[in-house]
């Protein structure tokens, strides 16, 4: 066998060893400084505690929620339906799973905005589009959700609405979270995103 | 290479090496550009279908196997591997060309067998082939070649037991080529 | 980012332009390369003519490689191509009856092709008995449905079965094929000492 094979074999070795040894990695798109920029000053990645609300009332399936406290806060208190994915555990594959899913937007509350709106940050740069952020965390869904202030004689009608419909939620969460205490964590279904399939077999 | 491979009579091939790199950077970008690999059986497949769509059209419509790929807006002839497989023939032409290949109708077999016989053994295979293509998801380049490529674990499953086989049963068949 | 068809950014309609010329690519290295020769391509059977294993599996191997560093690069996502669907008990005996019908027909459906171009008569045969073999599964398909899908394992890749990753198992494919490369030829050089050299057509 002529010399020249050996070095040419030597050459797919080394192609082939030197997969190996390249460093892990990034399988998402990175978003632009410039463009992540302009993702934090908008305000509309935030999402009110009402409209939180009425999403897990009308138990909407185009939302999930992502709680990104520690699990013990979490085993503590959560809303019905959410996901726990600690903050420091956002990269994780299960985490990744759960972000996947197809044309389902993803909601991160915490005690306040200031932990979700970091995992939120972590998310857009990982690629993800649709994600938000519930404005005011868990401690503003105590205040205006489960204990709702009842709005001054003189008010406007709008806000008697507004205070009926938390009146309401607030019934709805304190009393369905008597009942279903135990299920609330439900168990995480993955649908990973299907492959492409193509039409006929390869050949 | 080595001094033995000199005969006279060796036509001008490339070396294989050299083949097959071109033909895995082939694959790399048919990969790259369609997302799929090559293929060679289906444009058969396609024939085959199109061809008893024609005879018996109430026949295919009724089928669980011809209605898969019968659709009333396209001809079954109209699909990717049909055209890759034309072209396949068209770049055996213009090699063949090149290389000075193209002769008259011609039958290559060992000299120990006859032209009939020789035939004869390739309808059986061209039988068994297709039969066999079917059930593997494709023949060796589409199933064995661009499946084991994409890392298919079927198409390794069907590269390792195609050749496996070829060389388990190779002995009773020596006449036909040696 | 490719692949470019599935992802929009070639418009479809160049689809069967472009699978025109990947097919007159294809067809040239094949016949270029020695295998619109049956004798010349079954030589691998008997080991006096190892042209199959190395260009197969340098091709393959080339494929793999480079699949791995365009995914790396971020030039092709790997999600995005086709992964050849694994059925294992109806692959298994279908890539043996292909093996019997290798053997007998000393073709392929690619490489009969090329051997149609140059005039081959023997491969035209050999095409018409894929035409004929096609024809008779479709016919007896509602026999055998059941069969056909059976050991379904979905879009599975090599990796997910054997547990390591993609990257590992195309360096483990590699030092095999290298292996494989230097031993054929030892296997050749030893068997061309006793056998006639053939005459190619």
């Amino acid at each position: 066998m002529n010399k020249n094979y050996f070095i040419l074999f030597g050459l797919l070795i080394v192609l082939s060893g030197g997969l190996l040894f390249l460093p892990e990695k990034t399988n998402y798109v990175q978003q632009s400084p410039e463009s992540l920029m302009w993702d934090i000053v908008q305000p509309t990645r935030y999402i009110s505690t009402d409209q939180v609300a009425k999403l897990i009332i009308e138990k909407d399936p185009l939302f999930q929620l992502v709680d990104v406290r520690p699990d013990y806060d979490f085993e503590a208190f959560s809303l019905p339906n959410s996901f726990n994915i600690p903050i420091d555990s956002i990269l994780t594959d299960e985490a990744n799973d759960i972000f996947n899913i197809e044309d389902v937007n993803t909601i991160f509350l915490s005690d306040d905005d200031i932990k979700a709106d970091q995992a939120w940050v972590i998310a857009k740069r990982m690629g993800y589009k649709s994600v938000y952020v519930m404005k005011g965390g868990l401690n503003c869904w105590i205040r205006t959700i489960i204990q709702p202030q009842k709005p001054s004689e003189s008010a406007p009608i709008t806000e008697f609405e507004l205070y009926n419909f938390r009146k309401g939620a607030s019934i709805y969460f304190t009393g369905a979270e008597l009942s279903t205490n135990s299920d609330i964590k439900q168990e995480v279904s993955i649908t990973r995103k299907k492959k492409e399939t193509v039409a006929e077999g390869g050949c | 290479m080595d001094s033995i491979t000199k005969e006279k009579h060796i036509p001008k091939y490339i070396n294989p090496y050299f083949g097959g790199v071109l033909l895995g950077i082939l694959i790399l970008f048919t990969f790259y550009i369609t997302g799929r690999g090559l293929g060679a059986s289906g444009a058969i497949k396609s024939a085959v279908v199109t061809t008893v769509d024609k005879v018996a059209p109430t026949h295919t419509e009724s089928h669980t196997f011809y209605s898969k790929f019968i659709s009333r807006d396209n001809s079954p002839m109209s699909s990717w591997l049909v055209f890759e497989s034309i072209g396949v023939l068209l770049g055996g032409l213009l090699s063949g060309a090149l290389f000075g290949r193209i002769k008259k109708l011609r039958v290559e077999h060992s000299p120990k067998i006859t032209k009939k016989t020789r035939l004869i053994a390739a309808a059986i295979g061209g039988i068994l082939f297709g039969f066999g293509s079917q059930f593997g998801r494709g023949c060796t380049s589409g199933a064995a070649l661009s499946g084991t490529a994409s890392s298919s674990f079927g198409g390794l499953i069907v590269m390792l037991f195609l050749f496996g086989t070829g060389y388990a049963v190779a002995y009773f068949f020596r006449k036909l080529w040696i | 980012m490719g692949p470019l068809i599935p992802l929009g950014q070639i418009s479809s309609g160049w689809d069967f332009i472009i699978a025109l010329i990947i097919g007159i690519a294809f067809g040239f290295i094949l016949e270029a390369s020695g295998f619109s020769s049956s004798r010349n391509i079954t030589g691998v059977f008997y080991g006096y003519n190892f042209v199959v294993l190395r260009f197969f599996f340098t091709a393959v191997i080339v494929a793999m490689i480079g699949l791995e560093y365009f995914d790396y690069m971020g030039w092709i996502d790997l999600n995005m191509i086709y992964i050849l669907p694994t059925y294992l008990s109806p692959m298994i005996v279908g890539a043996i009856i292909m093996g019997v019908g290798f053997i007998i027909g000393g073709f392929c459906p690619g490489t009969s092709y090329t051997a149609i171009a140059i005039g081959k008569l023997d491969a035209i045969v050999f095409t018409l008995g894929l035409f004929l073999g096609i024809f008779i599964f479709s016919e007896i398909f509602p026999y055998i449905e059941d069969f056909y899908y059976s050991g379904n394992m979905g879009n599975i890749t090599i990796s997910e079965v054997l547990g390591i990753s993609n990257k590992l198992f195309t360096f483990i494919f590699v030092i095999i094929a290298v292996i494989a490369f230097y031993v054929t030829w030892l296997i050749e050089k030893k068997v061309r000492k006793t056998i006639n050299p053939y005459k190619f057509e």
